[in-house]
């Protein structure tokens, strides 16, 4: 191209008359123009190949050729502000022309011509020729410069093009393989095929120690492998230190050679540091005999190759460590997937068991947690039967170190299980026999410091347990125990959604349940079951005393209707302390036993709960049992409670509704048989309805009153006289000729609107009230009366006597006297009276119980009786004794009250007789009179205090208190005996009364 | 008991005379009956007894006396129908009644004065002031004063009411 160039300049120089022509192209995109070829006066210009045209920031002819693409002349280059000054200074140049090459519109290079002795024009035509010439130049010149292009390259690559074929199946050995191992072992081989080595070795870093393991070999034998030597030793040692490939070619010589036989006699070693993250990880080498050198561009290949390695090297690595960290997530994952979808504690458990097993490669696993207490198999995954089962004898027991590594939180790893003694013998044997060959025992922390539970894993093949396996171990149990919490939390859900449908069926109750004994049947039904226990018992505070009136489940007919002390423990202390009561394990005390039948049918666990009253004190207890000790959970007494809080409520409506039902029928039966008349009256006051007990105390039949205003009916209104109806009004009516006095309350009903729509009347006939007051306002007098005329006599004869103005004979004096004695007798015994009552009012009266002769004491009574008023006594008595077990002095006294009374009330004299006589075991006395009798209606009254015979006063007079017949029937009663009466009106009188004999051979 | 009443007229008789006044006891206690008559001749009147009511009657209409002592609670007929009685027969009705009570209520004591009674006397009773007692009602009477007295009595009955 250069010989084309110089042809070409020559040409011009010649054709135009011109001693310098020369050659620049343009390169760089057009910013810069490089010199390549001048020629003056024939002979080549060295400097030009070093001219440096800047197209941008410097005015030159080259500059505005390039710009203008048009080839123009320059008459003065030394005046001329286009040309540059430097270029036309080094040319001599006096008037130069510029002619671009133009290649597809584009100027790719620049020919410069000048004169160096004389100033000269040049023609439009010829520069015409110029730019036709320059045209035809660029076309060849474009084609010669691409041509040497090429060859250049292909020469200067070639060795290299192989090597980089080399380096890029290097690069795709490395990158298809992942497993750490293989990937070093390919970079030894393809190492040593690289370079045309005899060996090749790839060394990494051990950071901790600072020296170099071998970890692959090409050429070398494999006991070389894990060879270490420190890492500042041999060649290695140099090329980390100088951060770059190095290449030796008297290795046998070097200082601090690597110390193995192996490396003898290599005369030729390249090594390079593999290094990522910024830091040195390892080293590459290659090594040949016999003096095969390496060429510098050997070393470039080896550090490019140590580049690949490393990234391959840190790909495997990182691999490997996900692929770990795969498997043992994926063990997660599947605990995260059970997690995730709110399990039962079971269907957690066996999630947890899969996992495990999943997790480590295990052909089955089992789950063993702490329950109460104690430890319990509780999910399996593939797990036989008969190891099933011999878990779960030896768990129940923590039998064996297996166990007690799980209550200390140890990991047993059994690489062998017929071989480990550490198992129990049966276990071993059960796992052996199920086709196991070894064991991993996981402690896990059970939720709630329940202490360790378990997971085992068991292996068909005798398996070492590397530190990933623990490592992978260690995170199942944490994440079991996320597991068991999480199930836990589920199963805490699932009982407070239980909890919350149980308050929904009893709040249900509430509504339909109305009777209380079904409401606690229904309780204990549901108790158990809402915190896993297996019966249920409630009991009602009874005085003193618990009984058991709904029970459930084991025992619960032997506890219904069984008392217990209110004050006793378990429900007792429920009552006493107005608390839950938890017992684990209330079962194991004999003393427990014995007070609760439910505990003696075979529970162990007691937990008790108030259930309170509508008064706020506790009413009953409401107590769930569990056959298994444990313990009871928070959540389950506040289960309880709930429950019990609701039964509360439940009965409380009920038994309101009870009530309100037992009053109701009793409103009915009141109606039915009220003594109370009742009276409505509709919106216009006309009577609607008319009882029957209206009726009777008004006299009028409910057909006469029916439709018609109280009014008109009774000649009296019922309502309240100002229209307020408040509290309880006296009204007298007339029946029939009578004065009745009504009691009268009214109800007035109003409507939506407030207006009056009726009105409803009750009332009671209080006529008799007003004559018990009557009688009782009558005693008092009459007491009076009975106390004052005996003292008006013993007062008055005494003041009489003492008089001076007159003088009493003795007879006088005697009769005065005589008077006093038997008035203050009177008043002695009227006071008797009195004390008597008031004794039989308090219940003090004492009779001293002997066998008595009634005969005697009759007839002792009978000497003392006054006979006026032509009264005849007849006497009616047996010969022989009567003996009766009596108090003589009461019985006196009842004796002489009725033959007083037989005497008062048969003013008109006539018979009295008087009789006694055995009948049966009893003595009966009689006594009868042909006096003014008694009405029938008055008969059951007479024995009343303060009671006298309707019209005896007016017939007989104020005699009398009144409590005659009172106490003498007190007395008989308390003496054992009864007293009655026969009588008609206006014919006598009979009373009797009868007392026990004496019991035979009692001899008092 | 007819023959010691008769044995008294006979010894008392000195004191009494035509002249005494005559007085008539109605009640059913007979030491009562002799308690007044006693007294009462002892200054001087004239005492007939009436065991009942009916017999009572009977003698203040065949012998109206100057005054009745008359008691409230007897068998059969009681004071207040003998002192009904004997104020609707124009042959009594002018004889002042004084009652003889062991009621001591007001309203016993106002019954008696509603009825038409002058005076009443609270059992237990000194016997020894009876005398005067019917010596001033009788003198009171003749002096015209019957209607300030029932008024002076009714105005003991009041105070005696407030302070009940």
């Amino acid at each position: 191209m250069e010989g084309v160039a110089r042809t070409l300049l020559d040409e011009i120089a010649a054709t135009f008359g011109v001693s310098f022509a020369g050659l620049t192209f343009v390169s760089d995109g057009g910013r810069e123009a490089v010199g390549y070829l001048a020629r003056s006066h024939g002979k080549d210009v060295d400097w030009w190949r070093d001219v440096r045209v800047d197209l941008e920031n410097e005015p030159s002819g080259v500059a505005r050729a390039v710009f203008e693409a048009t080839a123009f002349a320059v008459y003065d280059a030394a005046e001329s502000n286009v040309v540059s000054p430097k270029l036309a200074e080094a040319t001599g140049a006096r008037s130069a022309a510029f002619v671009p090459l133009l290649l597809e519109e584009r100027v790719i290079a620049v020919i410069s011509i000048a004169t160096a002795d004389e100033r000269r024009v040049f023609s439009a035509d010829d520069l015409s020729l110029m730019q036709t010439l320059a045209s035809e130049a660029a076309v060849a010149l474009e084609r010669l410069r691409t041509g040497v292009a090429l060859e250049e390259a292909v020469a200067e690559n070639e060795e290299r093009l192989s090597q980089q074929a080399a380096l890029l199946r290097a690069a795709h050995a490395l990158s298809s393989e992942l497993d750490l191992p293989v990937v070093l072992q390919r970079l030894a081989d393809e190492l040593a095929d690289l370079l045309a080595a005899d060996a090749a070795d790839c060394y990494l870093l051990d950071r901790d120690r600072w020296v170099f393991r071998c970890v692959a070999v090409h050429g070398f034998d494999d006991s070389l492998l894990d060879f270490e030597f420190p890492m500042d030793k041999g060649l290695a040692g140099a090329a980390i230190r100088e951060g770059r490939p190095l290449i030796e070619s008297t290795y046998g010589g070097i200082e601090n050679p690597v110390p193995h036989p192996a490396y003898e006699g290599f005369t030729d070693v390249t090594t390079a540091p593999m290094s990522w993250g910024g830091e040195v990880r390892g080293v590459l080498g290659a090594g040949r005999r016999g003096g095969h050198r390496f060429r510098p561009g050997d070393a470039s290949v080896l550090e490019a190759f140590a580049g690949l390695a490393s990234l391959a090297v840190r790909n495997a690595e990182t691999f490997t460590q996900s692929a770990r960290q795969e498997r043992i997530q994926r063990g997660f994952y599947r605990i995260a997937a059970a997690l995730g979808q709110s399990l039962s504690r079971a269907a957690t458990l066996e999630a947890v068991s899969q996992a495990a097993a999943e997790a480590l490669g295990g052909a089955s696993a089992a789950v063993i947690v702490p329950s109460y207490g104690r430890l319990e198999p509780v999910g399996g995954y593939e797990l036989p039967d008969a190891l099933a089962e011999a878990l779960e004898e030896h768990a129940a027991t923590r039998d064996g170190q297996l166990f007690r590594a799980a209550t200390e939180g140890r990991i047993v790893a059994s690489r062998s299980i017929a071989d480990d003694e550490r198992l129990l013998q049966e276990l071993r044997e059960t796992a052996v026999s199920s086709g196991y060959r070894s064991l991993l025992a996981v402690p896990v922390e059970a939720p709630r410091d329940a202490g360790h539970g378990l997971v085992l894993i068991f292996f068909a093949e005798e398996r070492a347990f590397s530190d990933e396996d623990l490592e992978v171990a260690r995170h199942l149990g944490d994440a079991t125990r996320g597991a068991l919490e999480r199930s836990e939390l589920f199963e805490a859900e699932r009982s407070a959604r239980a909890v919350a449908q149980q308050l929904t069926r009893t709040g249900r109750l509430l509504t339909s349940e109305l009777d209380p004994a079904a409401v606690l049947d229904e309780v204990v039904q549901q108790a158990p079951a809402l915190v896993n226990a297996e019966a249920a018992a409630f009991r009602i505070v009874d005085g003193d005393e618990l009984v058991v009136t709904a029970a459930e489940g084991n025992g619960a007919d032997a506890a219904l209707e069984s008392r217990s002390p209110a004050s006793g423990r378990l429900s007792g202390d429920v009552v006493q302390s107005g608390v839950a009561v938890v017992l684990p394990d209330a079962g194991s005390d004999e003393r427990l036993r014995a007070l609760d039948p439910m505990l003696a049918a075979g529970h162990s666990a007691f937990l008790g709960v108030p259930v309170g009253s509508a008064e706020g004190a506790v009413a009953g207890v409401l107590a769930v049992y569990a056959e298994q000790p444990r313990e009871w959970r928070e959540e389950e007494i506040e289960a309880l409670q709930a429950v019990a809080a609701s039964t509360s409520a439940a009965l409380s409506n009920a038994e309101l509704y009870q009530r309100v039902a037992l009053e109701r029928e009793r409103s009915v039966a009141i109606l039915a048989n009220i003594a109370d008349g009742i009276v409505a009256v509709d919106r216009e006051g006309n009577v609607v309805l008319w009882n029957a007990a209206a009726e009777r105390i008004t006299g009028v039949p409910a057909g006469a009153a029916l439709g018609r205003a109280p009014v008109d009916v009774l000649q009296r209104s019922l309502e309240a006289p100002d229209g307020a109806a408040s509290g309880d009004r006296l009204v007298p009516v007339m029946r029939g000729r009578e004065e009745v006095w009504l009691s009268v309350t009214e109800a007035v009903m109003r409507d939506p609107l407030g207006v009056v729509a009726g009105r409803i009347f009750a009332f009671r006939d209080i006529s008799g009230d007003r004559l018990v007051e009557q009688v009782k306002s009558d005693f008092v007098s009459t007491v009076s009366h009975e106390l004052r005329t005996p003292l008006t006599s013993i007062y008055g004869f005494a003041e009489t006597l003492l008089r001076q103005d007159v003088v009493f004979g003795e007879e006088e004096r005697k009769t005065f006297l005589r008077y006093i004695s038997s008035e203050s007798q009177r008043l002695t015994t009227i006071v008797d009276t009195l004390l008597a009552v008031a004794r039989l009012d308090t219940g003090d009266l004492q009779v001293n119980l002997a066998e008595t002769d009634v005969r005697e004491v009759v007839g002792q009574v009978l000497d003392t009786v006054r006979l006026d008023n032509g009264h005849k006594v007849v006497v009616d008595l047996p010969d022989a004794p009567l003996p009766a077990r009596a108090d003589a002095e009461k019985l006196r006294q009842v004796f002489s009250i009725l033959v007083d009374n037989a005497l008062r009330y048969s003013p008109d004299g006539g018979t009295i007789t008087v009789g006694a006589s055995v009948r049966d075991d009893t003595v009966e006395v009689t006594v009868s009179d042909e006096g003014i009798g008694i009405p029938q209606a008055d008969q059951e009254q007479i024995f009343r205090k303060f009671y006298r015979g309707s019209d005896a006063e007016l017939r007989v007079g104020a005699d009398g208190t009144g409590l005659g017949l009172f106490i003498a029937r007190g007395l008989v009663t308390a003496m054992g005996g009864r007293i009655w009466v026969a009588s008609r009106e206006g014919e006598g009188s009979r009373f009797s009364f009868e007392l026990p004999a004496p019991s035979e051979g009692s001899g008092e | 008991m007819s023959t010691e009443l008769d044995g008294y007229t006979k010894h008392m008789g000195g004191g009494g005379g035509e002249g005494g006044e005559k007085v008539l006891v109605i009640d059913d206690e007979a030491p009562i009956r002799l308690l007044c008559r006693v007294n009462l001749e002892a200054e001087g009147m004239r005492v007939t007894e009436a065991a009942d009511g009916t017999t009572g009657l009977e003698l203040a209409r065949n012998d109206p006396p100057d005054v009745v002592l008359l008691d409230v609670m007897m068998p059969g007929l009681d004071g207040w129908r003998v002192a009904e009685e004997l104020l609707e027969d124009a042959r009594t009705n002018r004889i002042p009644i004084i009652f003889l009570t062991a009621r001591a209520e007001f309203r016993d004591r106002a019954r008696g004065l509603d009825i038409g009674g002058v005076d009443y006397v609270t059992k237990p009773f000194n016997p020894l002031e009876l005398a005067s007692l019917v010596r001033d009602l009788l003198s009171r009477i003749d002096r015209g004063e019957l209607d300030e007295l029932r008024g002076e009595k009714l105005e003991e009955l009041r105070a005696l009411m407030e302070t009940e």
